[in-house]
């Protein structure tokens, strides 16, 4: 195999899966947002520190800009798009808004994945495991206050209807 | 955040890594990605392949010698260090160490070959290496070679991994009734270091290695003494970098106070 | 928390503070769409065809341009164009400055003409078919520069000999004034001491939103208009400045946002961006889309002002009461005032902080400089001066063995003065600071104090307590800006709504305001909700602004802690013409006596004295609307969409004295923080924290409490880790968030809250604006550290910043801070 500058690969979704020729130099938050429209996943820098781009690869919460396109060949993702079913919002996205956890609401598709990675794996976290889960995600606008309350409800299932 | 144009290549074997790293002459290693694609990113560097090791299944091992001690594959990512019961076992500095890196998302795409071969003078993983006496196996078009930690780190994201080689795994001894200790000073929780020192105390000699003060990591021995610590870093002239986040005077304050903390840590002190 | 009760006679409200759905956090009507991600940010914006924008930048801080070649990039295929200074030159006039000569002589382009003035500053634009492309094409644009001496220092930068970033100015003073306030001779003469501080320094940051700017800009060659879909905080202001620089009248410009990723003033002075964006899409016949990068919008979009304050002087009675101030103050405006000179008066709105100081004289001076423009950023301009009375007020406590408690205490406005009219004229209306400071206390657990002091000193740490205040001046007087230049056409504010009762009895409201996070649907929905007898969820509050809804005035945006008051005044106004409408409707309809005796209620107009004639809103919306034959003339009037706008009741200030009333509500803020500082290596953690907030009668406490914890993470992330310093050649050292450090979860400590309710007499609601309480946060962390090192030989902290190693440094050499500080007797 030699190298290519373009490359086709097939990828899940939110469970659908897509099929395309990309880019290898293409970020994978840029093919999630201008290839397949998934716009709910946000840039809020250019050096992988704030988060706002998270999304789970493969059981894994990952920025998605900093990982390529290419390299998500095979692979599941879920994304923002994903979290709520049924009409009904996800227990999280729930206690979001319960606590208002969020104020612009940029920071808070990432920081819904990176709650949503941190439940999957560990259902009674402690305030210190919530702060460490949610350490990768910048906002700006609530000082995390209550951003730790409502993934600590969201936990507990303490959720509005 | 815009990549200039870049192969791609994602082989199947090491040998066919190697063999794509040796006949392309701007060819890079791609692991976690967590550096190299921030540096493409602001263009810093634009390597024209990217070999992507992610099928190399071989270095995504973690075990157990018969010693007591550990094989890491280069491809072992943070988070994976920081839950292996083996690493918790033989070297559980490792996996703490780990644990400080960054965040969740780079801890899970970030590797500990990466985090080496990037050697970012802020990286705390080099420190840790350099003390416990690991040792680097790189392969190459012509086989393995070993390289020990403390010879790895030539420069400022220069390493003994030379153009078409491709660190493998790093091995680490046993504890053999040894102590590891970690400190550093970082801006804000798990931020961008200041200073960091790692420490292996064995008896009453301390190996202690420092980060952010040089290059490379800097490999000092002293007694594991609080004193004879900091005596030994202020004698050990430093020349550390001045900038927005500590003046020289201040990281070589630093280096004197986390070398005695990892110590400490360490079980050394006094 | 207990609530005061109004602490001046009551207000003239037009009903009493409104029992229902306001007061209540009821839940937010934003956030459904945006927990889904399915907000609308500017670059979730497509059109077919659009171009990818990327700006060629200067590598240098101060450099003539030479020449530049666009031919290659032009050459690369999938590339649409390019724009360059000189086209710029040609096709727009310099954008309009607020100063008096020299800075009104000033030429500010959409892109660099001649020269650089700031590494970063845009010299040329590319468009291509992708992102990646664009930013391919730009490297091939060749520039070559002139390096010129780059002016980095406020201070330094009005010296003869300094290099002058503006030929056309021929002096890097922006604007320069004093003012005089009381008899500050007198108050020399009275004073038993004077003390004297060199220097004191608030540092250049920003409160970084998470969203950089941006914007898809569709020109219509039919019309001649430009749509801009952006994240613009103040359109007004905006079209004021791009419609004549693009040589158009204002509808030729219509922006359009909906959901903004924070803004805090950081997203006002896009202008520049934005009209080489109308030119590209003018000259390609193209949509153009640019998105902002993170390093872009450190480097080259807005910074906060950076102030240096030299040769203080406080003099002070002997009992601790002090009777005013004098200093220069030097702001650093950065390459282009743009915003500027407001920064030089919007400090003038608070000139005494929440202090009873009479006499207060003021040397100011702004300056360009070689680095990011500044504009405002939350806060702005109140925060440095905010700042420096609090310092002020600790170093004079340190310096004479005050304690900082009681000397607040002593020197506060006390409550039984609102509405206090300060030295100039500003009229603070409603507070009780001394309350709060207690509230504050007690949060933080100030009795227990010297015993956590020995606590912490047991484990090798030394604990110290700070207090910080911010008064959130909310509601400009624009007329402030006469100040300044007696010439600017500024005055007032205004704000606008409409609401209306649509087809099917719907319920719509439009705002012109610009909300980043601050909540509007809901508060608005809140406020409408109980005037007209619905619920807020039968009120559909439209996202975001547009300027073609035609609810839209030349103060309209979201900025300067307004909503409360402007926003919310508009609101109500609309709504009560609209609730007047339906009432006259349905008198005639319903044969009743006339409007006064129809009352709303579960969405209807009902007769109060016959519950069984009632008209539901459907029917009044369906008969103005599609059935309306046969209404008598006297609703000939009658819509059923009202818009109203609001203006407060400002005065021109008087310009000969700088006096007059500037802002209309002052919201209280008093922080208080404990620091644990490391001995041995100046890393402080802050253990306790507590912020008490007093912004009125509040509409929705949640979202208050929201702002303040907001604010509060912003003063901490200023205090500690958040700053933009430029190394000697006017390189920004801090360009991404690696360097630039802002506070990530683990870095918050545990926020307490409280509060208390002392309604704006001058707003009907008894609200006032409070989005920017945050400055307190740093000067409570100065006067925490500076408490905490006081066992070390009393360093004194005259910086805002104070990251590790300073502290470090004022451990190490205590003299050395201390050397700019002195008692003296008085002459």
């Amino acid at each position: 195999m030699e190298p290519v500058t373009s490359k086709r690969v097939a990828v899940t979704v939110n469970g659908a899966l897509h099929e395309r020729d990309v880019e290898a130099r293409r970020l994978l938050v840029h093919f999630l947002r201008d290839e397949l429209d998934l716009t709910g996943t946000h840039v809020g820098c250019d050096t992988g520190n704030c988060g706002a781009c998270t999304v789970i690869v493969d059981a894994k919460a990952v920025k998605s800009c900093m990982l390529l396109a290419v390299q998500v060949d095979g692979a599941t993702i879920e994304t923002i798009e994903s979290l709520a079913s049924d009409g009904g919002l996800h227990p999280l996205q729930q206690a979001f808004s319960d606590h208002h956890a969020l104020q612009c609401g940029y920071c808070t598709p990432g920081m819904l994945m990176s709650a949503k990675h941190l439940l999957d794996h560990n259902a009674e976290p402690t305030e210190n495991e919530i702060r460490r889960a949610i350490q990768g995600n910048i906002c700006r606008c609530t000082g995390y206050v209550n951003i730790v309350e409502a993934i600590a409800a969201a936990a507990k299932g303490e959720v509005s209807a | 955040m815009l990549l200039s144009e870049v192969g791609y290549a994602r082989p199947a074997a090491v040998e066919e890594a190697v063999r794509l790293l040796a006949e392309h002459d701007g060819a890079r290693p791609l692991a976690g990605g967590q550096t190299i694609l921030n540096v493409m990113k602001a263009r810093a560097a634009a390597p024209d392949v990217l070999v992507d090791l992610a099928d190399l299944e071989e270095l995504r091992a973690i075990a157990s010698t018969d010693d007591g001690g550990l094989v890491i594959g280069a491809m072992v990512t943070s988070a994976e260090l920081v839950t292996s019961s083996d690493v918790k076992a033989a070297r559980p500095v490792l996996g703490d160490v780990a644990a400080q890196i960054a965040d969740v998302q780079v801890r899970n795409r970030g590797t500990i070959g990466g985090n080496v071969c990037s050697n970012d003078p802020t990286n705390h993983l080099p420190p840790v290496l350099v003390a416990v006496g690991a040792t680097m196996t790189i392969a190459g078009a012509d086989g393995e070679r070993d390289v020990p930690a403390e010879e790895f780190f030539l420069g400022v994201y220069m390493t003994a991994v030379g153009l078409g080689e491709l660190l493998t795994r790093i091995t680490l001894p046993p504890l053999a009734g040894a102590r590891d200790g970690f400190s550093s000073v970082t801006i804000g929780a798990d931020g961008t270091c200041i200073v960091n020192a790692a420490a292996t105390v064995s008896g009453d000699e301390a190996r202690v290695v420092l980060g952010c003060v040089a290059a490379t990591p800097v490999l000092l021995t002293a007694p594991a003494e609080d004193d004879a610590v900091r005596e030994a870093v202020h004698g050990a002239g430093l020349e550390p970098p001045s900038d927005v986040h500590g003046s020289a005077d201040y990281r070589r304050h630093l280096a004197e106070v986390v070398a005695a903390r990892a110590v400490a840590e360490a079980g050394g002190g006094g | 928390m207990s609530e005061t009760t109004a602490t001046t006679a009551a207000p003239e409200q037009v009903e009493a503070p409104q029992k229902g759905f306001a007061g209540q956090s009821i839940p937010r009507k934003e956030d459904k769409r945006l927990v889904q991600g399915e907000g609308v940010f500017f670059d979730d914006v497509k059109r077919h065809g659009m171009g990818y924008v990327h700006f060629v930048r200067s590598p240098y801080a101060h450099a003539g341009i030479v020449s530049i070649d666009v031919s290659a990039a032009e050459a690369v295929e999938g590339v649409y164009g390019t724009l360059i200074g000189e086209e710029v030159a040609a096709q727009t006039d310099p954008f309009f400055e607020m100063s008096t000569p020299p800075g009104n002589e000033i030429r500010d382009y959409a892109l660099a003409v001649g020269k650089v003035r700031f590494a970063g500053e845009p010299v040329a634009a590319v468009v291509a078919e992708t992102r990646e492309l664009a930013r391919d094409a730009a490297e091939l644009v060749e520039v070559e520069y002139e390096p010129l001496e780059p002016v980095l220092d406020a201070v330094a930068a009005v010296e003869p000999d300094a290099a002058v970033l503006h030929d056309e100015a021929g002096s890097n003073v922006v604007w320069s004034g004093t003012f005089d306030w009381g008899d500050y001779d007198q108050a020399l003469a009275e004073a038993d001491r004077v003390v004297k501080i060199d220097r004191l320094y608030f540092h250049r940051f920003s409160s970084t939103p998470l969203e950089c700017a941006g914007a898809l800009v569709e020109y219509d060659r039919g019309t001649a208009q430009w749509t801009l879909h952006c994240n613009h905080q103040m359109p007004g202001i905006g079209i004021v400045w791009m419609a004549p620089a693009l040589r158009v009248g204002s509808d030729k410009l219509r922006i359009v946002t909906q959901d903004i990723g924070g803004g805090f003033g950081n997203k006002i002075t896009l202008h520049p961006y934005f009209v080489a964006l109308c030119l590209l899409a003018r000259k390609l016949n193209r949509p153009v889309q640019w998105t902002e990068w993170r390093t872009d919008q450190h480097t080259a979009n807005t910074h906060g002002n950076e102030r240096t304050f030299l040769d203080v002087e406080v003099p002070v009675k002997a009992d601790g009461t002090m009777l005013g101030y004098k200093v220069r103050a030097f702001d650093d405006a950065g390459a282009f005032p743009r915003y500027e000179p407001l920064g030089c008066i919007i400090w003038a709105q608070v000139t005494p902080g929440c202090y009873r100081w009479r006499h207060v004289r003021v040397d100011f001076t702004q300056a360009c400089t070689n680095k990011s423009p500044t504009a405002p950023n939350r806060g702005y301009s109140r925060m440095q001066q905010l700042w420096f009375t609090e310092r002020v007020i600790d170093l004079v406590a340190s310096e004479l063995g005050l304690d900082p408690v009681e000397v607040r205490k002593r020197n506060y406005i006390r409550s039984d003065e609102m509405p206090y009219e300060t030295p100039n004229g500003c009229v603070y209306d409603s507070g009780d600071y001394a309350r709060c400071l207690d509230i504050a206390l007690d949060l933080v657990g100030y009795e227990r104090l010297e015993e956590r002091r020995r606590d912490a000193e047991s484990r090798g740490k030394l604990l110290g307590l700070g207090i910080g205040s911010t008064l959130d001046s909310g509601t400009n007087n624009f007329g402030q800006s006469q100040l300044l230049n007696p010439e600017l056409q500024f005055s007032g504010n205004n704000e606008v709504a409409s609401v209306r009762l649509d087809i099917f009895g719907e319920i719509v409201v439009t705002l012109g305001t610009t909300p980043q996070g601050q909540s509007h649907e809901t508060v608005a929905a809140q406020v409408v909700a109980d005037l007209l007898g619905v619920t807020p969820d039968d009120v559909h509050v439209r996202a975001g602004h547009d300027s073609y809804w035609n609810s839209h005035a030349g103060f309209s945006g979201t900025y300067a802690s307004q909503f409360a008051v402007t926003g919310l005044e508009a609101v109500k106004g609309a709504t009560l013409a609209l609730a007047d409408q339906i009432r006259r409707l349905a008198a005639v309809i319903l044969g009743a006596e006339g409007p006064d005796s129809i009352e709303l209620a579960e969405g209807f107009a009902k007769v109060r004295d016959n519950p069984e004639a009632a008209l539901p809103f459907m029917a009044c919306g369906a008969i103005i609307n599609v059935n309306n034959a046969g209404l008598p003339p006297e609703l000939d009037d009658v819509t059923l969409n009202c818009r109203y706008v609001y203006r407060p009741p400002f005065q021109v200030p008087d310009t000969e004295r700088k006096f007059g009333n500037l802002t209309l509500t002052y919201a209280t803020q008093i922080h208080a923080c404990v620091v644990e500082v490391d001995r041995e290596t100046g890393v402080y953690e802050i253990v306790d924290y507590a912020a008490v907030d007093d912004c009125g009668t509040r509409i929705h406490p949640q979202i208050v409490e929201g702002q303040v914890h907001g604010a509060t993470a912003h003063a901490l992330g200023a205090a500690t880790f958040e700053t933009f310093p430029y190394d000697e050649n006017g390189m920004l050292q801090t360009s991404n968030f690696y360097d630039y450090h802002v506070p990530h979860a683990l870095d918050m400590p545990p926020l307490k809250t409280g509060y208390i309710e002392s309604p704006s007499p001058f707003s009907s609601l008894g609200t006032k604006g409070m989005g920017e309480g945050g400055g307190a946060g740093i000067h409570a962390v100065c006067a925490a550290l500076q408490d905490a090192l006081r066992p070390l030989g009393n360093p004194l902290v005259t910086e805002s910043h104070n990251p590790y190693h300073r502290v470090w440094e004022l451990m190490r050499d205590p003299e050395a801070s201390r050397a700019g500080v002195e008692v003296g007797a008085a002459r």
